[in-house]
């Protein structure tokens, strides 16, 4: 029986490790999570990054997450008006949904970029998944 | 570590001082520049330092103006202040952008950013306006700026222009917000706002038009990219809807703030 649990578990991991680095397009834009890391000062440059630099900084009790996303402009990417993607939703493993100040701004105005979004969570807290407009990304993959 | 070839040969002095040098001195320069881009990365990766508001401070007897004054009436990095152009007879409002407030890259960046991200014309016109007041003045500058535009344009971006200032101390990531590093550096990283403004934020908090000064403080980027090509072009047609030009020219108009309109034309004036 806990052999069998193991094997789920690992089964589970792998399947998440898979689903986190898996590919996902939304309205031609192709999307890819290839990475989750702490930082204690972070860019909250626009998607793609644009012209605003400006940073967070980590404060007491509360800790940065990164989660790099990686962009691909397909062909059948069709613009929307300013403003209509929104920002991604990082959720933790107790259902708190947290807000990135990283938008988007002109999706498609380059084939292929990587955008950093930056969660400020509590200290402690892991990120669980991604929302970006209707795609999916659970981060809770080891290696993500 | 990548050394980037051209960099390095440029920081000898070009092509020709690398010819002139013999096998042994490229092996210390190269030597000696790799050491000093190492210890480049290892300050990047050293958390900042901010000062406290003790420290900024103490700065204010090592200058010789006061940080609150106008941009217009200081040199810039404490030099000898230059002679300015004229204002036209009737100064609009894009005279005043190109003779006063100009490079106003910020400013033009914030509207730009707000354009792109799809904000409404009153906010695109906030964002361009929210800060060209600082040319005038720097202290309680969202006041002084919704004081300046009031009588010409909607009431709404006025309210934005004015409530930015104080929206800009209290991060809202559910609305995109963070608290900037930037104003760790110049306010001190121990700063807490007076009461004058935590009053005004509780008062904001539950205000219907809580939005208008928070998207301006979202769009505000004190860091931007001073590579990035910004000009007033995008902005002529909102100016034109929503900024009313008086005829007699900005100044001249005895509206409530032509004052300082006039005061931002001829800052040179004694009195």
């Amino acid at each position: 029986m806990l052999k069998a649990f193991r094997a789920y578990l690992l089964l589970a991991a792998l399947a998440a490790a898979a689903q986190a680095g898996k590919a996902q397009t939304v309205n031609g834009l192709q999307m890819t999570v290839s990475g989750v890391k702490l930082m204690e000062k972070a860019g909250l440059r626009d998607c793609p990054p644009g012209t605003n630099t400006v940073n967070a900084v980590q404060r007491p009790g509360d800790q940065l997450s990164v989660v790099t996303v990686a962009f691909k402009v397909l062909p059948d990417f069709k613009p929307r008006p300013p403003g209509t993607m929104k920002r991604p939703v990082a959720t933790a493993a107790d259902g708190t949904a947290y807000n990135t100040s990283v938008q988007f701004v002109d999706v498609g105005s380059v084939p292929e970029y990587s955008c950093d979004f930056v969660y400020r969570i509590p200290s402690g807290t892991v990120l669980k998944t991604l929302q970006i407009e209707d795609a999916k990304f659970d981060l809770s993959a080891p290696d993500k | 570590m990548e050394i980037d070839r051209r960099a390095f040969i440029a920081s000898l002095g070009g092509p020709a001082a690398v010819a002139l040098m013999d096998h042994e001195a490229k092996a210390e320069a190269l030597e000696h520049y790799m050491e000093d881009k190492l210890d480049e990365m290892v300050a990047a990766q050293q958390p900042e330092k901010f000062p406290t508001v003790a420290e900024i401070e103490a700065q204010i007897e090592t200058r010789p103006f006061r940080r609150g004054t106008g941009s217009v009436f200081t040199g810039a990095r404490g030099q000898n202040v230059k002679k300015i152009e004229p204002m036209p007879d009737k100064p609009t409002l894009q005279d005043f952008f190109r003779l006063r407030f100009a490079p106003a890259n910020h400013v033009l960046q914030s509207a730009t950013r707000a354009m792109k991200t799809g904000m409404s014309e009153e906010i695109i016109l906030a964002c361009l306006l929210h800060d060209c007041v600082l040319s005038l003045i720097k202290p309680d500058h969202g006041w002084w700026g919704a004081q300046l535009f009031e009588p010409y344009i909607p009431e709404k971006s006025a309210f934005a222009i004015r409530y930015h200032q104080t929206l800009r101390f209290y991060p809202d990531t559910e609305a995109g917000y963070e608290y900037p590093d930037q104003y760790y550096r110049i306010f001190g990283h121990d700063y807490t706002p007076p009461k004058y403004i935590e009053d005004t934020y509780k008062m904001l908090k539950n205000h219907k038009w809580y939005m208008e000064p928070r998207l301006v403080t979202v769009n505000d980027l004190y860091a931007f990219d001073p590579n990035a090509k910004v000009s007033i072009e995008p902005f002529e047609d909102i100016i034109g809807r929503h900024f009313k030009q008086p005829k007699e020219g900005l100044g001249y108009d005895n509206s409530s703030s032509a004052h300082m309109w006039r005061t931002l034309a001829r800052p040179d004036n004694p009195l």
